[in-house]
Parts: structure tokens; sequence; C-alpha cells
């Protein structure tokens, strides 16, 4: 039952939802047109509800009208997926991570520990290796963007230091 | 006849020359990396500009322009990572004709693409700003949305194989468009109270997190299966055969980009994904496309080029920027007190003459700086992939980061990119969601703003001829490509329909 | 995906020309910052580059401009409310800080900030197409009463808007105001017809009046314009609208008594200068010097008056 059609269709059902809810909380004024400011998105959210809906009935005939072997080809479809879902997390965690340290550790030190450390999750061997790529790499980044880019990078913890 | 003297006269300019060569390599630099989009690139050097002449100002200012859209190919096809908005339509064959070890071939046809889309759009700049200023002035509010419509149109071609999904992924774009001021009333709608929100969220952001983040992810889920093929670290330019092939490609990217440059607003992201299009439409290989097509490539880094020429026409005619990157060459002549408009070429021909001198000389130096540079990318991403991608993940943040200087977006950006990996799990295209997205403000401003002129009569769209040729053939195109989809069915005949995100 | 988001760091250093001690005053501070929220090469950036020039002899200190957009000032608010009022950093403002202030609602309100001096008030203008039949501001509200007028905004919530708004009231017409994305969308509609009239600031049309394609009808200021001895004022035209569209600085609150006397002073030897003069005065700038006290009560009865405006409208609660 649980096709990757049928799914998408319920998640978008379900996104469509949520925004219609806050699209109609949009408040109006006398500057208005006619449509107002909430015209077009409450458009956009039935539209998102009805296709997700469109989506969902298609699945579900798809999987009445196939024949047997169904079942396993189901199976298929999904195995694995959840030790994946796991793996891309991982990385995932680390990019929230960075987000939380960049303003307190500073741009050049948050740069160099993310290298650091997405380089060991995604499976990098040499360490030696990976502590010159994390050093140089972000030495390389914080000249491009903080020096010739003129970018300002929080600094952080380094702040003392000019950097 | 007389432009052509003029002009060359400034050729023999060394200053004009220097300014022209660093502008083009700044341009580059800053175009290829994410989030550094061609205003930002243009805006860093804007102080420098005041102690210059003001000849030399403005060349360095539009050949930044020029090399930043070229620049935006560069990641788009090396790391999946458009540069700039308008290289999103180059990242579906770029990186995947990259995956076959094609790298050389892809960048050489971005690279001699994008110098044809700059002559092309610099002959046209000079021989016809006065028609073609009067194409801008022809553009009413309806047409705007007739434009805006015609360019949604495309996502019926580009939706693979299931136009339902791909309608949904539009629909997801065209609703991120809508966070931010409202177009009529400048109230806020969306933001939940959020500061970072009320400019609304920028188009690149998603983009990265779409195509780029995606991937990361992706291959973090793959983990150590890695079934790469390396390309040699070496630019190479199509034989005679390919490059005859990729002709009406890039006549296709000339003539779109030419229009689509001219008037204000529209831009290089709709020309570069409508030629994208019409090339597959018209291409003798049509199923090569989103498979690693060279023509996929060639289409729109003509156009988006072409654009970056072109658009100056509304500037230099009447004074108006038609995008981000304009306004900060308007701001760089203001700057000299040269005022752009009906009078410059009168009161500052001089100027004008130079800024063409200028824009010859950046195209042909894209192509020597592009040969240089490029051998190094490609080395570059043969990194072993824990290295490469740690390292891709490091400059998606850092460039993320300097649009605002905002951690907030590095979130929107990954949100993005968790968002683009379950929609590659249930196999739905991003293209729609980037179409939707940069159109969005596009079609409901104007549709907005036209019925207050009309006084909510909808015939007004019809009574305007441009807007009337446009929307009939959108419709044609739509109605097209479903009968198409429609014939295929019947006849069993599974699909010669685009895919993208052909793996899982 | 309004016009114009950046952020950059953007920093144009003009040293104090000689301080000859003698001449200059003491300044507490070497470096006063001036943020703009405005992009690079916008017309705020525009204004303060030309400024900075100008001013850092008169000042006695260096001037910088910096540039933090995001959020259509609600971000350059925040930082300068928090910044330290000891005169190192001022904000240029225009009336948008009090609009974003109000649409808004941002944690750093225009209230948390102190006015400082005003230089300049930029003459809003009615201009229609030189191939229109208008000729007068009246023939534009005789088409509009007749049947159904088309007026354009450049942008929408902007003061041009509220002008427009308000002249519709003050003759009682019903036409359709139409907002755009900037000044130049609109003058495209003007151009070609879809607009009878656009509102607008001189500087920006400057090249079209010259080369006679777009004819000015009336202009929103107290007085007539030197540059257009000949065209109204709205008010004139017996509509009792008058536009300031000013421009001047705010600073953190509690700025002290030496660093407003040092800008009272500096401003108007800086609009006096001659050189200065010639290069704001050729893009159609009026300066209109507003000391400290008097710039305080301007920009709260502004306030009050916009927040009116914005809740007899209804965009606001």
């Amino acid at each position: 039952m649980l096709t990757r059609d049928f799914v998408g269709g319920v998640a978008s059902i379900a996104i469509g939802a949520v925004y219609l809810f806050f699209a109609y909380q949009l408040r109006s004024s006398a500057l208005d047109d006619s449509m107002g400011p909430g015209g077009l998105p409450r458009l956009y959210g039935w539209l998102l509800v009805g296709l997700g809906a469109v989506l969902t009935i298609q699945a579900l005939l798809a999987s009445r009208l196939a024949t047997a072997d169904v079942s396993s080809e189901e199976k298929g479809e999904w195995d694995g997926q959840g030790r994946k879902v796991a793996f891309a997390a991982g990385l995932l965690a680390i990019g929230l991570g960075y987000i939380f340290v960049i303003e307190t550790l500073g741009y050049l030190l948050s740069v160099a520990v993310l290298l650091l450390v997405t380089a060991l999750y995604l499976g990098a061997g040499n360490k030696g290796r990976v502590v010159a790529v994390a050093v140089f790499g972000a030495i390389f980044l914080w000249v491009m963007f903080v020096i010739v880019l003129g970018v300002r990078m929080p600094s952080g913890l380094l702040a003392s230091l000019g950097l | 006849m007389e432009t052509l003297t003029h002009t060359a006269a400034f050729l023999l300019e060394w200053n004009v020359i220097l300014a022209a060569l660093i502008g083009v390599t700044w341009g580059i630099m800053g175009g290829s990396l994410p989030g550094i989009s061609p205003s930002i690139t243009m805006a860093l050097l804007l102080p420098f500009t005041y102690t210059l002449d003001p000849t030399s100002a403005i060349v360095l200012l539009a050949s930044t322009y020029i090399g930043a859209e070229y620049g935006g190919s560069v990641p788009a096809i090396l790391i999946r990572t458009p540069g700039t908005n308008a290289a999103a339509a180059t990242v579906i064959d770029g990186y995947e004709m990259n995956r076959q070890g094609k790298a050389g071939l892809a960048l050489g046809i971005s690279l001699y693409s994008g110098v044809i889309g700059s002559l092309f759009g610099l002959a046209m700049l000079m021989t016809l700003s006065g028609p073609l200023a009067q194409v801008a002035l022809a553009f009413t509010p309806m047409a705007y949305f007739a434009l805006g419509i015609l360019g949604l149109s495309v996502i019926a071609t580009l939706s693979g194989e299931n136009l339902v999904k791909g309608l949904i992924a539009a629909m997801l774009g065209l609703i991120i468009a809508t966070i931010g001021s409202d177009p009529v009333t400048g109230g806020t709608r969306f933001t939940f109270g959020s500061a970072e929100l009320l400019g609304g969220i920028e188009p690149v952001m998603i983009m990265v997190g779409l195509f780029a983040m995606s991937e990361l992810l992706v291959q973090a889920s793959r983990r150590g299966k890695d079934d790469r093929v390396t390309s040699r670290p070496r630019i190479q330019f199509p034989d005679w055969p390919l490059a005859k092939r990729l002709i009406p490609a890039q006549l296709i990217g000339n003539g779109i980009g030419t229009f689509e440059g001219v008037m204000p607003g529209a831009g290089g992201t709709i020309a570069s994904f409508m030629s994208y299009n019409e090339a597959r439409r018209w291409s003798r290989h049509p199923e090569e496309f989103g498979k690693g097509s060279p023509e996929g490539i060639a289409a729109p880094e003509t156009a988006n080029n072409t654009v970056a020429e072109t658009a100056l026409v509304p500037l230099l005619s009447f004074g108006i920027p038609g995008s981000n990157s304009t306004a900060i060459l308007l701001g760089g002549f203001l700057i000299h007190g040269i005022v752009p408009g009906p009078m410059l070429f009168q009161k500052s021909g001089e100027v004008v003459y130079g800024l063409y001198a200028g824009l010859f000389t950046a195209a042909i130096g894209q192509l020597v700086i592009g040969m240089a540079m490029l051998p190094v990318c490609i080395w570059l991403v043969n990194r072993p992939r824990p290295y490469l991608n740690a390292f891709i993940f490091a400059l998606i943040l850092s460039g993320i980061y300097s649009i605002h200087n905002e951690a907030f977006d590095l979130g929107i950006m990954i949100a993005a990119g968790v968002a683009g990996f379950f929609m590659r799990m249930l196999r739905f295209p991003f293209l729609p969601t980037v179409l939707g997205l940069v159109l969005g403000y596009l079609v409901e401003s104007n549709f907005r703003r036209s019925l207050v002129l009309s006084g909510d009569d909808l015939m007004i769209f019809v009574d305007d001829r441009i807007s009337l040729a446009l929307l009939v053939l959108a419709f044609l195109f739509i109605g097209g490509s479903i009968a198409k989809r429609g014939y295929e069915l019947l006849r069993h005949r599974p699909s010669s329909t685009f895919s993208e995100n052909a793996e899982s | 995906m309004n016009k114009l988001h950046l952020v950059s760091a953007v920093a144009a250093v003009v040293w104090a020309g000689g301080l000859n001690s003698a001449q200059a005053q003491e300044y507490p501070v070497d470096t006063v910052t001036l943020i703009t929220h405005s992009s690079p090469g916008g017309g705020s950036d525009v204004f303060l580059r030309e400024l900075s020039r100008y001013l850092a002899p008169y000042l006695g200190a260096n001037v910088i401009v910096e540039n933090v957009s995001g959020g259509s000032g609600a971000k350059a608010m925040a930082q300068l409310a928090q910044a330290p009022a000891d005169g190192s950093m001022f904000y240029a403002t225009t009336p948008t800080f009090i609009y974003t202030s109000l649409l808004s609602d941002p944690e750093y309100k225009y209230t948390d900030l102190e006015p400082l001096v005003n230089f300049f008030i930029d003459p809003e203008v009615i201009y229609t197409s030189a191939k229109s039949e208008f000729k007068t501001l009246e023939d534009v509200i005789q088409y509009a009463r007749d049947g159904r007028g088309q007026w354009g905004a450049a942008n929408p919530a902007s003061l041009e808007r509220q002008a427009l708004e308000q002249l519709k009231a003050a003759s009682g017409v019903n036409a359709a105001v139409v907002t755009h994305e900037g000044g130049g969308d609109m003058m495209i509609n003007v151009l070609n017809g879809t607009l009878q009239i656009g509102v607008g600031e001189v500087q920006e049309i400057q090249s079209q009046i010259e080369a006679g394609e777009l004819r000015l009808l009336a202009t929103f200021s107290d007085k007539r314009l030197d540059a257009f001895p000949e065209v109204p004022t709205v008010k004139e035209t017996g509509y009792d609208v008058v536009v300031r569209k000013f421009r001047g600085l705010a600073g953190p609150k509690g700025l002290p008594d030496d660093v407003v006397a040092a800008w009272e002073a500096a401003t108007q030897k800086v609009l006096a200068d001659p050189k200065y003069k010639e290069a704001y005065e050729g893009a159609n700038l009026r300066a209109e010097f507003i000391p400290h006290a008097d710039y305080v009560k301007f920009i709260e009865t502004f306030g009050a008056e916009t927040e009116g405006f914005l809740k007899e409208t209804g965009v606001i609660e």
C-alpha cells in the first residue's frame, strides 16, 4: 500500500493544509486589491491539496490494478531506505552543529572542525591527511571569503587575534 | 558603422582593457562561489571605482557582471551547485556529463557557448538597442504576467514521467515565493514575526539546498559505494560534428536571451530555462536531455550570457535597472555623475563606446581565463569523495552565510536540502520547484497589478496584444505536451519524457 | 525577492583632509560609520557616499559608509539601537525606516533611535508621458472623475502611495493606485501609457525630462522647485497634500550634547560648501537643514501621521 506516490500524495495534502491554515489568517486592509495578500496563497494551497489527493488516488488505483507480484516489489521499494535516512541524518546533524557553533567559535575554527568531522564521517581513512585537509581547507576558505571578498564572518573566539 | 569606429578606438586604451580583464576574472571567481551572486560580486568592487575614470569604472563593473554570469556554470557542472540563479538549468545536464567523466567537455561547451552568448548579445546591444528598447517599453504588467505563465508552462515538459508530481513540485516553489512582503500592500506574509524573512527567501538558498545539499545527503546515505568516474583535468572543446549539433541550441539561447535580457525584471533564470526547454523541443536527440546532453549545457549558457549584455539596453536607454546587478551598475554611473537614459549618448557618448570596447575585451578575456582556470577546478573535484564532499559542504555553508551574514539562512538552505532528499526518495522532480520559486513573485505581482489597473476585469489580459500572444503560446505548449503524454500512454511507449534525478 | 537585498561591508574611507587643528573641532571619535539599509548603488547609498566625501573635514573625523541591508532597514535599526551612543555610528534615515517600523513590527523600531539632523528634502513630483493629453494635474483628476484613473506609485506601502491615496481622498475621485517594484518599473508604464501619472523623485526621471519624454504636472513640495519654477505645487492646484521625503541621520538614544553640536555645525557648513552644493543641486536634492531638537519632533510627527494613515486604511492594527 505504501508506495512512494502514496506517501508523496499524503505529504502534499498535509503541507497544503498547513499552508492554507496560515493563508486564511492573513489580514486584509483598505489598501488591498480585490484579491488581497491571501488570494493567490489560498489558490496555491487548494491546488496543492487537490493535486495531492489526485496523486494519492492514482497510487491507490495503481496498487489495486497491479497483479500479485506487487507485494514483493513494494518490499524492494523501501528496502534499506531506513538505513539511508539514518546515514543522511548524520550529515544533517553535522550541518546543524555548525550553525550552532559558528557564532561562538568563529568562522575559521568552526569551518576547520566541520571539514574534519565531515571527512571522517564520510569515511576518510588517512588521519594525517584529514587533519591537513581540515587545516588548509579552512585557511583557504577563510582567505577567500574574509580577506579577498571581505565578507564579515563571525570571528568568535579568535576575535582577540584579529581573525 | 560610426559606433564601430568609435568603439574600436577604445580597444587600444590600456585602462579599458585592464579594467575589462580584472573585472571578468573577479567576476568568474565570485560567480563560481555559490551564494556570492553577480550583484554581490559587483558591489564588492564598487568602492574601488571611485578613484577610477568613469569609463574604466563602468567597464570594470560591467565585465564583472559578464564574468559572474559565466562563472555560475562552473560549480553547476562540477559540484551540482548553481553558482548563480541563472545557472540552475545548467546543473541538469552539466552535472550528468561530469558523472560520466566528461567534465572537461562540459566545461568547454559552457565556456565557448558563454563567449558566443556574450559576443552575440554585445552585437545586439551595439546595433539594435533602439528597437530593443521599444520592445521593453511595450511590456505592460499584463504582458509580464503572460511572460511568467509562459515560463511556468515549461513545467509541463520538465515534470518527468508523472505530471501531477511535477505540478506539486511547482506549487511548493510558488508557495515559497509568497513568503515575505506582499507586492501590493507591502504587508508581511508567512514571516511568523521573523525579521530575516521580511525580504523573502533568496532563490539561491533553495537551489543550493535542493541540488547540492540533497546530493551531499544522498552520498552520505550511500556510504562507501563510490561509483564515480573521474574526468581528466583537461578542458576539451567539442569537435566539428558536435559543434555543428550545438548551433541550433546556441541560436535558441541567443534569441531567447536577447528578449529576456531587454525586459526589466525578467532576467537570466527564465531565459536559461526557456532556452533549455526549447533546445530540447527542437533537438534531434531530445531523449538525451536530463542524461547528459551537450545541447542542454549550450542553450542555457548561451542564453544567460546573452542576457548579461542585453540587460544593459533598458539601463542605457531609460536608466532603468532590470536586476540587482544592473542596479549596481547604475550606481556606478551615478557615482561618476553620469545619468543613463535618453540623454546618455549626447552627454557621455564616449563612456558608452568605452563600455562596448570593454565588453568585447571581457568576452575574449573570459575565454582565456576560463581555459587557464578550469583544469585546476577539475583536478580539485577529482579528489577522494570524503574530502571533496566535506569541502563542498564547507563551501556552500560559507557562501550562503555571506548573502546576509545570517546563520538563519544556513537553516533555510539545509531545510531545503532535507526537502530535496525526500523529494528524490519519493521521485519528485526539482526543476518545477525552481521555476515556481523564480517566477512566483513575477506572476503574482503582475497579475494583481493588472487587475488593479482594469478594476478586476480579466479581459485586460486579452485586450493587451502581447499578453494575448504569449498566453496563447503558453497554452499551445501546455496542450501540446499533455497531448504528447496522452499519445505515448495510449501507445504504451514508456516515455521519451524528460527525467531528472533518475537515480534514487 | 524584492529589489536588492545584499549585504556587504563596503567601506569607503575618506580622510579628514589635513586636519588643521585651528579650524577642525574636537570630535570625540576618530571614525564615524554611516549605515544605510540601501544596497550599494541605491538611492541612500549614493547620497551617503557623496556626503562622506565632503563631510569629513568639517566634522573632523573619518567618515565610512556601510551597507546593512536586509528586512528593509529592520536589521540596520537593530544594529544602531544596540550601538554605543558616542557619535561613532549613525543611520541614514528616509521615510522607509518609519514604514518598516510600522508595517513589519521589528524588534527595534524608529522610536528606539534618536534623530540627529536632517540634510535634504527630496521633492516628490507627479509626472506624465510627454505624448499624453494631460497638461495639468486637473486634467488627470478630471479624467479619473469621468472614468477610472490609473495612477502609479513606485513601491507598496510607501510615502508615494500615501501621497496618492491622500490626493484621491482630497479630490474625491476613485483612481486605481498601482504599486510597483521600484521607480523604473513604473516609469515604463507611464511612458507606454498604461498609467496616466506616476509619482517619483526628480533625480530618477531627470534624464527623461531633459529628453522631453516626460512632463512634470505638479510637485508635492510645500513651495515650487527652483529648477522647475513653472511647475505648480499640488497645494496650489487646490488639493491640500504636502509630502516631505526627508534624508537625514539618526543615532542610538542618548547622544551626548557635544556630538549633536558638532553635527549641527558641520551639517550647515557642508551644505554651504560650493562644490558639494553643485553636486547635490545637480542631482535635484533640496538642502533643508533641520537642527536636532526640531528634527526629533519632525520625525515624531511624521511617524504619528504615517501610523494614523496606515491604521485608517487598515493595513496595521
